[in-house]
């Protein structure tokens, strides 16, 4: 019989280990066997004792030079290891995360610079980003030059006067804001990069970000690639799911796919059939991705001969019935996706 | 006396007026994760706090901690460390593998390993011991703080890997990753009863306290393999 452990190859003999052909004692090697996939099919039998055959084989001298070999080739395997689970979906996944805490952020950020520059200049009627621009650009609404479409708001606004130290640390917030804009916007690009490297397929059906969206919510593409498409449709829809899984709701037509216009530009009798369509492509472009990674434009295709002839079909909204499931009342206006 | 040695490698070390569970610095002059350092009779020792480590909680519940300066240890949940450096510190002239599933905890703990000669990484499943059963030896001790469902079947499968004839299992218990709306102490009977009958591994349990308040919901546990009948 046959046993791999982590410093060599035993064959095990009727009376103990008759053959024992010990690796090289060379740490990164051995940090790389000690990682082989057919560890488990040739594993030492229950209370086996591995410590003792490689000192009687000879691979260690001793007791503690075993312990310190174990220790680092241990060490290196692990870190590998590490280094090895970072792959490019992970950078994805950071990066959808981190948009989202910038929008949460950058929110909050512009609110109270339209609330604080309200008191000088009431008029202005920007908001985010370009409220942000405008105020890291000219600070007070004096320096407004004539020829700027705002000027004439701004020479006749109700606003009270802006002290130059206040506009300085005004200005210097509006520009933290804007610094974060450009992150958001730099972030987002190199989604769309990573994305179009990584998940072309998906990239094609779905989008960019809701493609980097979804591989964000299940923790990487391989997981992606394997969930039912009824999950890829729903997922994102998280508080109608449960409620209807309580029965107290129909069940929800789409998650975060909503936002891709082939749904969001149909009328919503279509919507649910087409989240449906669109739900099953993305499977098929995330199993694409990961096993042979080329791009397929014909699904692509497929996908929008499907849209059509769902489109065809159901030209006109149906006609409202009273739904028939239990403890159901009605639609709930205004809820859930 | 400044320093009173309660088991073999854990010590109380008087600070003001208290007595603090301690142990010796392997590493002297680095804290690990912000515990206390101190100095008593020409030793830096390490303040180790129940509230944050089971074992050390079971360790002032009285249970006797099988854990000697040369013993192998299984540590199977290791997290980042925090306990695992001290079973380190316990562990002169011995070793401990210390396993951990989550790949983002493993940098934590690999960050410890590096400074420290007598701990074996190991990024894997608890619950499959052969993925690395080329790499642990037969231990003296196995210690599990892996709260999760079937935690009574991964200390099974592992003893009957790992451990000794006459080797000891400590474990925590947390009644809230088995059932969570349950009584915890009717989750505790029937884990222990699981531990006792359903495997091929049985033990016999010495001794169980309930680790409050130090962890609210948990049972320590210390075991022995019962010898299979032939």
């Amino acid at each position: 019989m046959k046993i791999i452990t982590w410093y060599g190859i035993l064959t095990i003999g009727d009376d103990g280990v008759s053959e024992c052909e010990p690796f090289n004692k060379d740490v990164d090697e051995l940090a790389e066997l000690l990682l082989q996939k057919d560890v488990v099919a040739y594993s030492p039998g229950s209370g086996f004792d591995i410590r003792a055959v490689a000192i009687e084989c000879g691979f260690v001298e001793n007791d503690e030079e075993y312990n310190s070999l174990l220790r680092d080739v241990s060490i290196r395997a692990a870190k590998l290891q590490i280094s090895r689970t970072n792959t490019p979906d992970m950078q994805i996944i950071q990066a959808v995360e981190a948009l989202d805490d910038i929008d949460d952020v950058v929110n909050v950020l512009s609110e109270r610079l339209s609330e604080w520059y309200g008191l000088h200049f009431p008029e202005l009627g920007l908001s985010s980003e370009p409220l942000s621009r405008f105020v890291s650009e000219f600070g007070s609404r004096n320096n407004v030059p004539a020829e700027h479409p705002m000027f004439e708001k701004a020479t006749s606004s109700m606003g009270s006067e802006l002290p130059s130290a206040d506009e300085a640390l005004i200005r210097t917030f509006a520009s933290n804001a804007c610094e974060l804009y450009d992150s958001r916007h730099s972030i987002e690009a190199s989604i769309v990069r990573n994305m179009e490297q990584m998940a072309p397929n998906v990239t094609l059906i779905a989008g960019s970000l809701i493609g980097a969206r979804l591989i964000s919510m299940t923790g990487g593409l391989a997981r992606l690639s394997q969930l039912p498409s009824s999950t890829v449709q729903v997922m994102g829809a998280n508080r109608a799911l449960f409620k209807h899984l309580r029965g107290r709701a129909p069940s929800p037509k789409h998650g975060i796919i909503f936002n891709n216009p082939l749904i969001k530009n149909s009328p919503w009798w279509q919507r649910g059939k087409i989240a449906r369509a669109l739900a099953a492509k993305i499977s098929l472009a995330a199993r694409m991705d990961v096993y042979s990674g080329e791009l397929h434009p014909e699904i692509k295709v497929n996908l929008e001969k499907k849209v059509n002839s769902i489109k065809a079909a159901n030209p006109k909204p149906p006609v409202k019935q009273k739904p028939a499931g239990k403890g159901y009342k009605g639609k709930n206006k205004g809820g859930e996706r | 006396m400044d320093v009173n040695e309660i088991s073999e490698g854990i010590f109380e070390v008087r600070k003001g007026g208290k007595m603090i569970l301690a142990t010796k610095n392997a590493n002297p002059g680095s804290s690990v994760y912000g515990e206390n350092l101190l100095e008593a009779e020409g030793e830096e020792y390490r303040a180790w706090d129940a509230r944050r480590s089971k074992l050390a909680a079971m360790v002032i519940k009285k249970m006797k901690v099988p854990i000697k300066s040369d013993s192998r240890v299984l540590y199977l949940g290791a997290a980042s460390g925090t306990t695992v450096s001290h079973v380190s510190d316990m562990l002169p002239n011995g070793i401990v593998y210390a396993v951990e599933f989550s790949p983002r905890t493993m940098r934590e703990l690999i960050q410890l390993c590096d400074t420290r000669s007598n701990i074996v990484p190991i990024l894997a499943d608890a619950s499959r011991p052969k993925l690395y059963a080329h790499i642990v030896e037969q231990v003296d001790v196995i210690f599990q703080d892996v709260a999760q469902p079937n935690q009574a079947q991964i200390a099974a499968v592992n003893a009957e890997q790992f451990l000794k004839e006459d080797g000891h299992l400590l474990l925590s218990i947390k009644a809230r990753s088995i059932d969570t709306v349950a009584n915890p102490s009717k989750v505790f009977k029937e884990e222990v009863n699981k531990l006792e009958k359903d495997f091929d591994t049985q033990f016999k349990v010495i001794k169980k306290h309930d680790l409050a308040p130090f962890h609210e919901d948990h049972l320590g546990l210390v075991a022995k393999k019962k010898l299979k009948e032939n």
